[in-house]
């Protein structure tokens, strides 16, 4: 029997516009990558944090009522009177600093889930001919871009920005006071655009570096050494500039020591010498910390210090650290990097801007010859 | 009107593809014959709106090439040249992810991929990964994501190149029962001037991006009044000397005589010399240019 005898039929269906085809793109990249056990795996781990940021507003929310079951894990924990006592002063701190661990632990996953969603997204298309079969539809490039850029975008926003928004709203719940819209709204928003800016950024960068090759594991790989070796290297030469600031300083303030010490005829310093030295050196090292653009080097460094600038994280470290009477800003200086965020921002759009450039060499549209 | 252009050129640096090209085709099973760097595949992109021409301006199914490219796309199925896939999916989603980029909804890819699989001969392997597919099966798997909306136009870029004997036939006639029997329009692209006849009516001639020759293919296969195929029961030997004491010749070609008779004589001569040598006729009748006579001349006249 010939083949086509088994009977073909019209069809006279609608066909949707244009506007939305690249959500047919997304849709089925996040089909094909649900179905690797690997990425359900990791996608279940990353909402751990996600289960502590809600837990930490919660518990939060209940303390600020004063519940009683709530006050004695707080005391368990060692939390000072002035927390314990009045929890509503402390809550945009208290928040901000919730939200900024909880996106600090996501960058883990959210590379991770980068590297197993990413590299074959279009080294895959490449490598099996894919694009004229797309681009002979109605699809535009831009289309393509968008529906592959979905993909990543979903499973970010799946780790990052659906848990912090919905943690957000459980601690709104659980706090029972309508003023707390008014005192957090910014974390709601701020937990948007970052997760928009590790989406664009992490997404482009890593639809570019998916261009690149036609052997996704190659890729995978160079994604790795983004993540991994650019972190090291900014970490290591961050550190080494900070460490020698503080170095010198310490190195100049003994010789002046020395020297006033040689002139009143006095052999070795004093604790109170040894502690303005030191805070001279810690002086030093902050001042140098300051202007240290080393970090720049790393990817996620750079994220970080947009996060930073989104939660306002620095203010919030200050104010705590400022409980118990003290006014210990070290803390603070030590967990928010501390040189100008627009530098990073720098850096992240020059990186985006090359995604786009080699995203546009790479993926070519039908109008040219072989 | 299937597709109308007028004046289109286009240059891809210093070479012209298509240099001031005017085509009207109708619709129907319409073959694109040209030899290598005619400008075919240059022409079907220019259909299909995937690349920017220098000038001229023209319409597909009614729709304008500038303005409605989308529109086309939407309303056309192709299938490319290239070998070419979707990764790492089998061949249900193949198909159903195609039409779905065509803007069907997913329930009626789903449903709509299983029918047209079945069509093309590949229902048995519709679970299967594409790219574990033959040549031949990868080839009927684009022609089933080409035709899952239902087209109207159906663009077939050089779609037997690389296939099996067995292959090709079933592709052939796949095609062929769809403008023949389906009411879709074909345009089939290919070197391949066998496979044009086969499933065309009608046949556009490019040669160094201008039209050469268009036509119904039955017009253009010319009859030859002067030029007879026979073919006789028993051993030609007397019949074919006997012709040539009238002035004709007789050259065999495969298993049938190709006879000239002189200008002045008409096919009567055949069956007089027939009946003079003792010989019967079995097939007689006049020589018409094959296909590839046309496209020769044609490309030729360049």
């Amino acid at each position: 029997m010939p083949i086509f005898d088994q009977g073909y039929q019209h069809w006279d269906g609608q066909l949707s516009g244009h506007g939305w085809r690249w959500l047919t793109v997304t849709r089925q990249g996040v089909r094909a990558q649900m179905k690797n056990r690997l990425t359900r795996v990791v996608l279940l781990f990353a909402l751990l944090p996600a289960i502590g940021l809600a837990l930490t507003l919660i518990a939060w929310g209940l303390l600020e009522q004063q519940a009683d079951f709530i006050r004695p894990l707080f005391a368990f924990l060692r939390l000072p009177r002035e927390l314990m006592e009045g929890p509503k002063a402390f809550r945009q701190p208290i928040w901000s600093a919730a939200f900024h661990f909880f996106f600090s632990f996501e960058m883990f996953f959210s590379m991770i889930l980068v590297m197993l969603v990413g590299p074959g997204l279009i080294s895959q298309d490449l490598r099996f001919n894919a694009i004229p079969l797309y681009f002979s539809r109605p699809l535009r490039r831009f289309d393509y871009f968008l529906g592959k850029l979905g993909v990543i975008g979903f499973f970010l926003a799946l780790v990052a920005i659906v848990p912090a928004v919905l943690a957000y709203l459980l601690g709104v719940l659980f706090s029972l006071d309508f003023s707390v819209f008014k005192d957090t709204w910014r974390l709601l928003a701020a937990s948007i655009g970052y997760g928009l800016v590790i989406v664009l950024s992490a997404g482009t960068l890593m639809l570019a570096l998916s261009s690149l090759s036609r052997n996704s594991r190659y890729v995978g790989l160079f994604w790795v050494g983004i993540w991994i070796i650019s972190g090291t290297v900014g970490g290591v030469l961050s550190g080494m500039h900070e460490e020698s600031a503080e170095h010198e300083a310490r190195r100049a303030e003994f010789e002046l020591a020395r020297l006033a010490g040689q002139g009143a005829r006095k052999k070795g310093f004093d604790q109170n010498e040894w502690m303005r030295i030191q805070e001279k050196a810690n002086a030093a090292r902050a001042e140098a910390a300051r202007s240290n653009w080393r970090p720049l080097f790393s990817y996620t460094d750079n994220l970080h210090r947009m996060r930073a600038a989104f939660f306002d994280t620095h203010s919030s470290f200050v104010l705590l650290g400022k409980v118990g009477g003290r006014n210990n800003r070290e803390l603070a200086d030590q967990l928010v990097p501390q040189y100008p965020w627009y530098w990073s921002a720098g850096v992240l759009a020059g990186l985006f801007g090359i995604s786009i450039w080699i995203l546009t060499t790479r993926v070519k549209s039908l109008d040219r010859l072989k | 009107m299937l597709f109308q252009l007028d004046n289109v050129t286009k240059t891809y640096g210093k070479i012209t593809a298509l240099k001031s090209l005017a085509v009207e085709v109708g619709p129907g099973a319409v073959g694109l014959l040209g030899p290598n760097g005619s400008g075919k595949t240059t022409l079907i992109r220019t259909l299909l709106g995937l690349i920017n021409i220098d000038a001229g301006t023209g319409s597909v199914l009614d729709m304008d090439i500038h303005s409605q490219r989308l529109d086309i796309r939407q309303a056309v199925g192709f299938v490319p040249e290239d070998e070419c896939l979707f990764p790492a999916v089998d061949g249900v989603d193949f198909v159903a992810y195609a039409g779905e980029l065509g803007g069907m909804s997913r329930t009626d890819c789903l449903q709509r991929a299983h029918e047209v699989l079945d069509y093309v001969g590949l229902g048995e392997a519709r679970y299967r990964r594409v790219e574990t597919y033959s040549t031949g099966m990868k080839q009927r798997l684009k022609l089933a994501s080409a035709i899952i909306h239902d087209p109207q136009l159906l663009i077939l870029d050089e779609p037997t190149n690389g296939m099996d004997p067995d292959g090709r036939r079933d592709l052939l006639e796949l095609s062929r029962d769809l403008a023949h029997n389906k009411g879709m329009s074909l345009l089939f692209s290919s070197h391949l001037l066998p496979d044009v006849e086969a499933v065309c009516d009608h046949v556009v001639v490019l040669g160094r991006g201008q039209l050469l020759a268009q036509g119904r293919i039955q017009d253009m296969k010319q009859v030859h009044h002067r030029f007879f195929e026979v073919r006789l029961k028993d051993d030609p030997e007397r019949f074919v000397r006997h012709l040539r004491t009238l002035g004709c010749t007789a050259e065999p070609r495969d298993d049938l005589l190709l006879v000239q008779i002189p200008a002045d004589q008409t096919q009567a001569l055949l069956w007089q010399t027939a009946a003079a040598t003792g010989g019967q006729i079995r097939f007689l009748r006049p020589q018409r240019s094959t296909l590839e006579e046309v496209f020769l001349k044609a490309v030729a006249e360049v």
